[in-house]
């Protein structure tokens, strides 16, 4: 049996790693990838919760979290397709219209 | 999950075993369906086939002709184009091999044996979410293909890959609606339950949802990439697809890949819509008493479901030998507003009629 | 004790795919330990009981969510020494990501490695551990989670749209290009 804070320091991890990956990289799929790490380190704290407190809760919410994140992905993928279309590049860098 | 009760390692052994008698048996699978995948065309169209190859003066119908195709293609040499992605033109193949092997694996083939007094099921791991787990390895085969297009870095091998892995992700959704009315006739993802549902032959799956059965076949052709739906292939457009790069092993192991595949889907389709390793009008109990033998029995069993699986083997080679190819729009149009359409119309009758049938 | 060695081993290989996710050069290869990445997690999953979810994740996750992403990597033509990649991550970024990946790595050894750090969650709780509670998670999700499951479908239903609406249409004018 594996103590449940074990779970919860490897979602941190998880997490973090997910983080510096938005804010280092530069490019649209690897934000987006780093985004899913995210949610994963997420759901990875739901189940483990869900099993220390003996109830299903946890894991219904990983459900919506997967509904969420294949959303996400879908609508997140093709605005990089647009934008590549529009301005020929997705380097985060570059993306800076609304800066002014 | 079971790892903290009780000893863990004669069950785990006793899989290793199975899982090695397995892949030996798989093993031999492409040479002998290569062999009728050339003597039956020759049946059809009325030529010989290859016939010679035999061992000294038995020529055996030609069944060795595969023998010395495949050392022919093991003894190749192993290339790698210069700008291929080393890694994962290494790795596709087995990216392949690996998906249809686990899908095997959680594959029941029979009633369980009785050996020294063990219970030994026919399949490697039983899994309550047997239906859940093979839709979820099957859609991980879709790496190989899409990796192996992409690694070869050639526009046919990339063409083809994307007309592969976009045809076999768009099928898998009709191939998981095709078999949900299935879960809900039987009530449980375990093939087991789904198979002891079926012991009258009433109760088979293909009288219950007839449409399910014809969506599963079309899907079954189309997740295969098997005529009359093989685009990715197309010899005559795209050269020979996601694997032109491939050579000698890697090219043998997408085969084998391929042959493992069909044969998975096969048993699928005898295990969810024509009852499995039952037996019409006599159930497995009978079949115990009638021969002295549980062991008896469920080698029957076996042999009764090998057969069926068999017969669609044979209606693939048989298709793809009688009706010509799709084209590529032809096959989308048919996916997506045909057959899942009727997929989602077909769940819901079934659950229709059974919430008011109780 | 299996169980808490086989937890390190998946635990550890997780760690090393996610770094290589976000330090790899090429999208494709940087996919593919996403893949690999979301198959482990999967079998954490199964470990703790939760067979369903385990097999939602590698359907959906690496099935088809991945799926896509190798797509539209393949579709942009994406090749390593890009333009864009080139001024990746300026010191700072990278100074701030190396240092949070230094302090979170060092909390969890302390966390890890201290007695006292121990949540107030019942430990004993009597959970079926035998992963064979999809049938419980099949009337959770229909009776008390019916209304978000119905709106959930409404939500994917919105994405599709929306997706094809983005992707399809074509710019109204030529954009400046950088």
């Amino acid at each position: 049996m594996v103590p449940v804070e074990h779970y919860f320091v490897l979602a941190l991890i998880l997490f973090t790693i997910g983080v510096v990956g938005l804010v280092v990289r530069r490019h649209l799929i690897f934000v987006l990838m780093s985004i899913e790490l995210m949610l994963n380190a997420v759901n990875l704290v739901f189940i483990a919760a869900s099993r220390a407190l003996g109830t299903l809760d946890g894991q219904i919410m990983v459900f919506f979290v997967i509904t969420v994140a294949a959303c996400e992905a879908a609508v997140g993928l093709a605005m990089v397709i647009s934008l590549y279309r529009r301005y020929g590049t997705i380097a985060t860098d570059f993306l800076r219209t609304l800066r002014g | 999950m079971g790892l903290d009760q009780g000893p863990w390692l004669m069950p785990l052994a006793i899989s290793i075993v199975k899982f090695m008698v397995l892949f030996v048996v798989l093993l031999q699978l492409p040479p002998i369906l290569i062999w009728l995948e050339r003597r039956a065309p020759a049946l059809m169209q009325r030529r010989r086939g290859p016939n010679r190859v035999g061992l000294f003066k038995w020529r055996l119908w030609g069944l060795l002709q595969t023998l010395a195709d495949a050392i022919k293609l093991i003894f190749k040499e192993e290339s790698v184009p210069a700008s291929a992605h080393k890694l994962l033109f290494q790795l596709a193949p087995v990216l392949g091999l690996i998906p249809a092997l686990l899908v095997m694996a959680s594959i029941p083939l029979g009633p369980d044996l009785l050996i020294a007094g063990q219970r030994i099921s026919l399949n490697i791991v039983r899994l309550n979410i047997g239906f859940l787990f093979i839709l979820a390895i099957s859609s991980i085969a879709v790496y190989s293909v899409t990796l192996s297009g992409w690694a070869s870095n050639n526009k046919f091998a990339l063409l083809g890959s994307m007309r592969a892995s976009a045809q076999m992700i768009s099928y898998e959704i009709s191939l998981g609606l095709s078999l949900v009315p299935m879960v809900l006739i039987y009530g449980s993802f375990d093939l087991y339950d789904i198979v002891n549902g079926q012991v009258q032959l009433w109760a088979w799956g293909i009288f219950l949802a007839p449409l399910s059965f014809v969506l599963f076949l079309i899907c079954m052709f189309a997740e295969t990439n098997r005529a009359p739906f093989d685009l990715a292939e197309g010899e005559s457009e795209l050269v020979a697809g996601f694997h032109v790069e491939f050579g000698s092993t890697k090219f043998a192991l997408f085969y084998l890949s391929e042959y493992i595949n069909m044969f998975a889907l096969s048993l699928l389709c005898a295990i969810f819509f024509f009852g499995g390793w039952q037996i019409p009008f006599v159930s497995h109990e009978q079949l115990q008493q009638l021969l002295a033998s549980q062991n008896l029995a469920s080698l029957c069993g076996l042999a009764v479901l090998l057969i069926k699986a068999a017969f669609f083997m044979w209606l693939y080679i048989w298709v793809r030998w009688t009706i010509p190819r799709f084209r590529y729009d032809q096959l989308m149009t048919l996916g997506w507003k045909f057959m899942l359409p009727l997929g989602l119309v077909n769940v819901m009758v079934t659950a229709l009629v059974l919430t008011t049938r109780f | 004790m299996e169980t808490l060695a086989i937890f390190y081993t998946l635990a550890a290989l997780v760690i090393l795919c996610s770094l290589m996710v976000i330090t790899l050069r090429n999208a494709v290869t940087s996919a593919v330990f996403l893949i690999a990445d979301l198959f482990l997690l999967a079998a954490l999953y199964a470990q703790m009981g939760a067979d369903f979810i385990a097999g939602i994740q590698v359907l959906v996750y690496a099935g088809a969510i991945v799926v896509l992403f190798l797509f539209v990597i393949m579709l942009l033509n994406y090749t390593p020494g890009h333009r864009e990649e080139q001024g990746e991550g300026g010191h700072l970024e990278r100074a701030f990501g190396a240092g949070l990946l230094a302090l979170v790595a060092g909390l969890s050894v302390v966390l890890a490695c201290s007695s006292k750090f121990s949540l107030v969650l019942p430990h004993a709780f009597p959970f079926a551990d035998s992963g064979d509670n999809t049938y419980q998670l099949g009337v959770a999700l229909f009776e008390k989670y019916l209304w978000p499951f119905e709106l959930s479908s409404l939500l994917i239903l919105l994405a599709i749209v929306a997706s094809i609406f983005i992707a399809k249409k074509k710019p109204p004018y030529e954009g400046k290009r950088q």
